[in-house]
């Protein structure tokens, strides 16, 4: 058995060692590729692929082409901090792509500083996130912008007593803390978090029964426990305004929830690419996204913003991580956004959303201060 | 009366899926810790059927089913029967290869996305101030079906009596005749059936993703472990007693003053392994062995 | 150069609880499947107090005293219980104690982790963290390789094989089954300490049920109860999983086959084992 094992780890390094280089620019890219997140992985993999081969068709950067080196981070610290000691140390990529867990961002991290590699994370959206080191920066709105949003829509529509029920997740948690902060205090009449993986949230439902709230906010981790949740509160009778966060931008929402899902709002950016050329591109190449087309749309613009950043500073880590701080705003799928003092990007507007007839309509602009 | 309700539906669920399980660990003696994966399989199954290949929803729950019992027999022939005479606990650590290997072939086969079962007949129905789809009644009725008719199957033919028989003492009932290692073969192969029921109750009424499968296993085993190692009608009264325990535990106000925070909800079936285990080790149900 | 560093640090660093674990399951053949939830006290035990103000002298004081006495409750439902009701016990408290961490929100920040955990003074590098885990890892070794052969490991493997008859040679099973466990705690610790510190991180996804599956894999694929064997399997298991990055495989797959690939090589590993895995009594 030890002998069997020897043999293919033993090729495996040898293989390592006489990888092709200098021909390429090497990305690297960290993400939950296996677990519970997976789902997401996938559609961020399937959103830097996308970004990667139109670059290179369009000729690459500076006559080379670009190559994904994709690493597993399973989610977890550990996996993560392997993975980006293997991208850094030992590909020698540029530039990585990822975490998108918090957990895998924040151990990857301190490697990527060390040896100077940039990251744009386009999922993490913890606030130990920003402090997470100089060359860390991310796509994905920190919670801040967004959770005010909310809390603008609330007040706006006169929803003054909100109930939470939030999966325990780094994001949903990161979201909830986040929220919480920019309600009014006293205006979360019901906040309680469930299991990942548990799709049987009817108990805590009736349970809520008894408490008195004028809008729900399923916060789960993917579209499919958000429509779950939906359903589920509507079959319990209630009749309450569902609002939700991006996870519910989705048309799978429709599928799973059926006529449950007529009437849910969710606050947003502007456009992840639904209903845009960008997502018929992305199903015609990749098929429907796993968890959520946002996903994959974030990854998307990390991508290209690094591409931005290499044709105008060179492959140079502290010469991209300059560039990224002083970067113009860019123009993505997600909106127009640049990158402030701790890596956040800034600029990003929200809209609210509604799902009308098993379609999701854009309903009004919100305006923050 | 809501939360009896919800803990019907859930308990139906559990109880499917740990009455095969107390089966094979009555019988054979040993730990299926693949069997979270063999649910899922069946539900995936079903769902592959139904929705790419468009086959009617009765047609794709047979052929569903029919994959459960194939993927159990293999199960058996391979990681079982080769292992358990040896030592009855070597299963438990060769499924735990098993459910890696499931997990990945899942994985490969239908990718990560959560996939769900669609039905018709969601229509909502008040009864005594309980709600519930349709659907859901339907399952809760076709699981007390099939546990019933096992039940008939068990305690009044011929293929029961020899398998109590074996339950009790295979190497007496060999002796007398009861091709023992056939029954193993079978009872596993029910179990394989009863799991994919189970998944395809799940895609149904929630839906099927990989990350469940270890949570179903974990609850079956509180089932078993509660209702006395090896009866099936304790391990099915107990899943429904775990499943309205959850249910209650988050959703009561307790002695009016608090909640139990939800995230606990999973823990109660974890508790109701460690309490059994040290208080009561043989089982709400346990029927002693009988002896000369 | 750097990867290598690496994974020399993370292979020694996970020397001590593997090899504490091996003790426990591979030597003495009970069915310990909680080692993970000794591993998440001990990295609770140790950083909650860290981060809440504590020094680190105190702080591990304290994560000790937890650890051992998690691992005295541990050894005591072993000798309690039946073998296999044991192994489902222990994966029970290992799931409970990991949903505390996750809920308990205002102490352990729940499923966001604990970020920012500080280094010692004099482990700052790569290379520093694989010089110090290689000493430590080395210590513990000799200290393993030492009991194993004294009368301890004799007594150890005589209660595994025939409880009874062990018994009645005079060996004490209380006393021999309670080392076991606190040996396999200080490894627990030592490793997570080390780890923690190393990712300056610490995460409830570092302390799930797969981890586990991993340790087993361990243990099964290098002979239960061989320190050399253990430490040959290790080893060559963690250069399969990180040297499965370096395989041209499409990365959508290649996570579905390390997972299909590791089952079955526990597999494999059982198949060949598979008279020896677990004690039968000796006969003449």
């Amino acid at each position: 058995m030890k002998r069997l094992a020897l043999l293919p780890s033993l090729a495996m390094l040898a293989l390592a060692a006489c990888q092709p280089s200098g021909t390429t620019i090497k990305i690297g890219l960290i993400g939950p590729l296996t677990g519970d997140a997976a789902a997401i992985g996938a559609d961020m993999l399937s959103g830097t692929r996308l970004a990667i081969d139109r670059i290179n068709a369009a000729g690459g950067i500076n006559g080379k082409q670009l190559e994904l080196i994709a690493e597993d981070g399973k989610c977890s610290g550990a996996d993560a901090a392997n993975a980006a000691q293997k991208l850094v140390n030992v590909d020698k990529v540029v530039a990585i792509i990822g975490g998108l867990c918090s957990g895998e961002t924040l151990a990857a991290a301190p490697i990527a500083e060390a040896g100077k590699v940039p990251m744009i994370s386009p999922g993490s959206s913890s606030p130990d996130v920003s402090k997470a080191g100089d060359f860390v920066f991310r796509d994905y709105p920190s919670d801040a912008g967004k959770t005010k949003a909310m809390a603008k829509y609330f007040a706006d529509n006169k929803l003054a007593k909100v109930a939470l029920m939030s999966e325990n997740t780094d994001y949903a948690q990161a979201l909830k803390v986040s929220l919480k902060k920019d309600l009014p205090a006293g205006s979360v009449v019901f906040d309680e978090n469930v299991e990942p993986g548990t799709k049987d949230f009817r108990s805590l439902l009736t349970r809520m029964k008894s408490a008195q709230f004028d809008v729900f906010v399923p916060n789960a981790n993917s579209d499919a426990v958000d429509a779950v949740m939906v359903q589920q509160f509507r079959q319990q009778g209630f009749t309450q305004r569902i609002t939700g966060a991006d996870t519910m931008d989705s048309a799978v929402v429709v599928q799973v929830a059926g006529d449950a899902a007529e009437g849910v709002t969710l606050i947003n950016v502007p456009t992840a690419g639904e209903g845009t050329k960008f997502e018929t591109d992305v199903k015609a190449k990749y098929g429907e996204p796993k968890s959520s087309i946002s996903w994959v749309a974030y990854a998307f613009d990390a991508m290209n913003v690094f591409a931005q950043a290499f044709k105008a500073a060179g492959t140079d880590g502290p010469a991209v991580r300059d560039y990224l701080y002083g970067m113009q705003p860019y123009t993505g799928i997600v909106g127009t956004f640049h990158f402030d003092k701790a890596g956040d990007p800034v600029g990003i507007s929200y809209v609210s959303k509604k799902f009308t007839g098993g379609k999701i309509i854009t309903v009004g602009n919100i305006t923050l201060p | 009366m809501q939360l009896l309700m919800n803990g019907l539906i859930a308990g139906s669920l559990a109880a499917l899926i740990a009455g095969g399980l107390a089966l094979v660990y009555g019988v054979l003696g040993v730990f299926n810790l693949a069997l979270g994966q063999m649910v899922l399989v069946g539900g995936y199954a079903t769902w592959w059927f139904h929705v790419p290949l468009g086959l009617p929803l009765s047609a794709s729950i047979v052929l569903g089913l029919l994959m459960g019992a194939a993927l159990s027999w293999a199960s058996f022939e391979l990681f079982v029967n080769p292992f358990y005479k040896h030592h009855r606990f070597l299963p438990l650590v060769t499924t735990i290869a098993l459910s890696m290997i499931l997990d990945a072939a899942i994985l490969l086969l239908w990718s990560e996305r959560p996939r769900s079962i669609p039905t018709t007949g969601g229509g909502m129905i008040s009864i005594v101030g309980m709600q519930a789809t349709f659907t859901q009644l339907t399952l809760i009725m076709c699981t007390l079906l099939l546990l019933c008719g096992f039940a008939c199957l068990f305690h009044s033919t011929p293929f029961g009596r020899k398998l109590r028989a074996v339950v009790q003492n295979p190497l007496a009932a060999m002796s007398l005749g009861v091709p023992a290692p056939l029954l193993h073969r079978i009872v596993f192969i029910m179990s394989g059936v009863f799991a994919a029921a189970g998944g395809i109750f799940l895609g149904i009424d929630q839906t099927l993703s990989t990350t469940i499968a270890f949570p179903l296993t974990i609850k079956a085993y509180a089932a078993i472990i509660a209702g006395g190692k090896g009866n099936i009608w304790g391990a099915v009264l107990c899943a429904y007693l775990i499943a309205i325990l959850e249910q209650l535990l988050v959703g009561v106000h307790w002695f009016g003053t608090f909640y139990v925070s939800a995230g606990y909800q999973s823990t109660v079936a974890l508790l109701f392994i460690i309490v059994f285990l040290l208080w009561k080790p043989q089982g709400l149900f346990a029927t002693s062995q009988r002896l000369a | 150069m750097q990867f290598f560093w690496h994974i020399v640090a993370m292979i020694c660093m996970s020397i001590p609880n593997i090899l504490g674990f091996n003790l426990i399951f591979g030597k003495g053949k009970i069915f310990h499947f909680g080692p993970i939830g000794v591993s998440t006290v001990a990295t609770y035990g140790v950083f909650v107090p860290l981060m809440h103000g504590f020094s680190y002298p105190s702080a591990i004081a304290i994560g000790f005293v937890l650890t051992m006495i998690i691992s005295l409750l541990f050894a005591w439902l072993a000798l309690r219980l039946e073998p296999d009701a044991f192994g489902v016990m222990a994966i029970a408290i290992h799931l409970s104690l990991l949903a505390v961490v996750i809920n308990w929100i205002s102490l352990t920040r729940g499923t966001r982790g604990l970020p920012d955990i500080p280094r010692f003074f004099f482990l700052q590098t790569t290379q520093s963290f694989a010089l110090f885990t290689f000493i430590i890892a080395l210590l513990w070794i000799l200290f393993l390789f030492v009991l194993h052969r004294g009368s301890f490991g004799r007594s150890l493997d005589a209660l595994a094989e025939q409880l009874w008859y062990a018994g009645s040679l005079g060996i004490d099973r209380r006393w021999v089954t309670v080392i076991a466990f606190l040996i396999g705690g200080l490894g627990a610790l030592i490793t997570n300490v080390i780890y923690c510190q190393y990712v300056f991180l610490v995460h409830p996804s570092d302390l799930n049920f797969p981890v586990f599956i991993f340790f087993v894999m361990v243990v099964v694929a290098g002979k239960p109860g061989s320190v050399p064997g253990v430490l040959c399997s290790l080893i060559l298991l963690t250069l399969l999983r990180e040297g499965m990055r370096f395989l041209p495989i499409p990365s959508e797959f290649i996570g579905s086959l390390r997972l299909l690939l590791f089952g079955l090589i526990l597999f494999v590993a059982v198949w060949v084992r598979r008279d020896t895995l677990f004690p039968k009594a000796r006969s003449v």
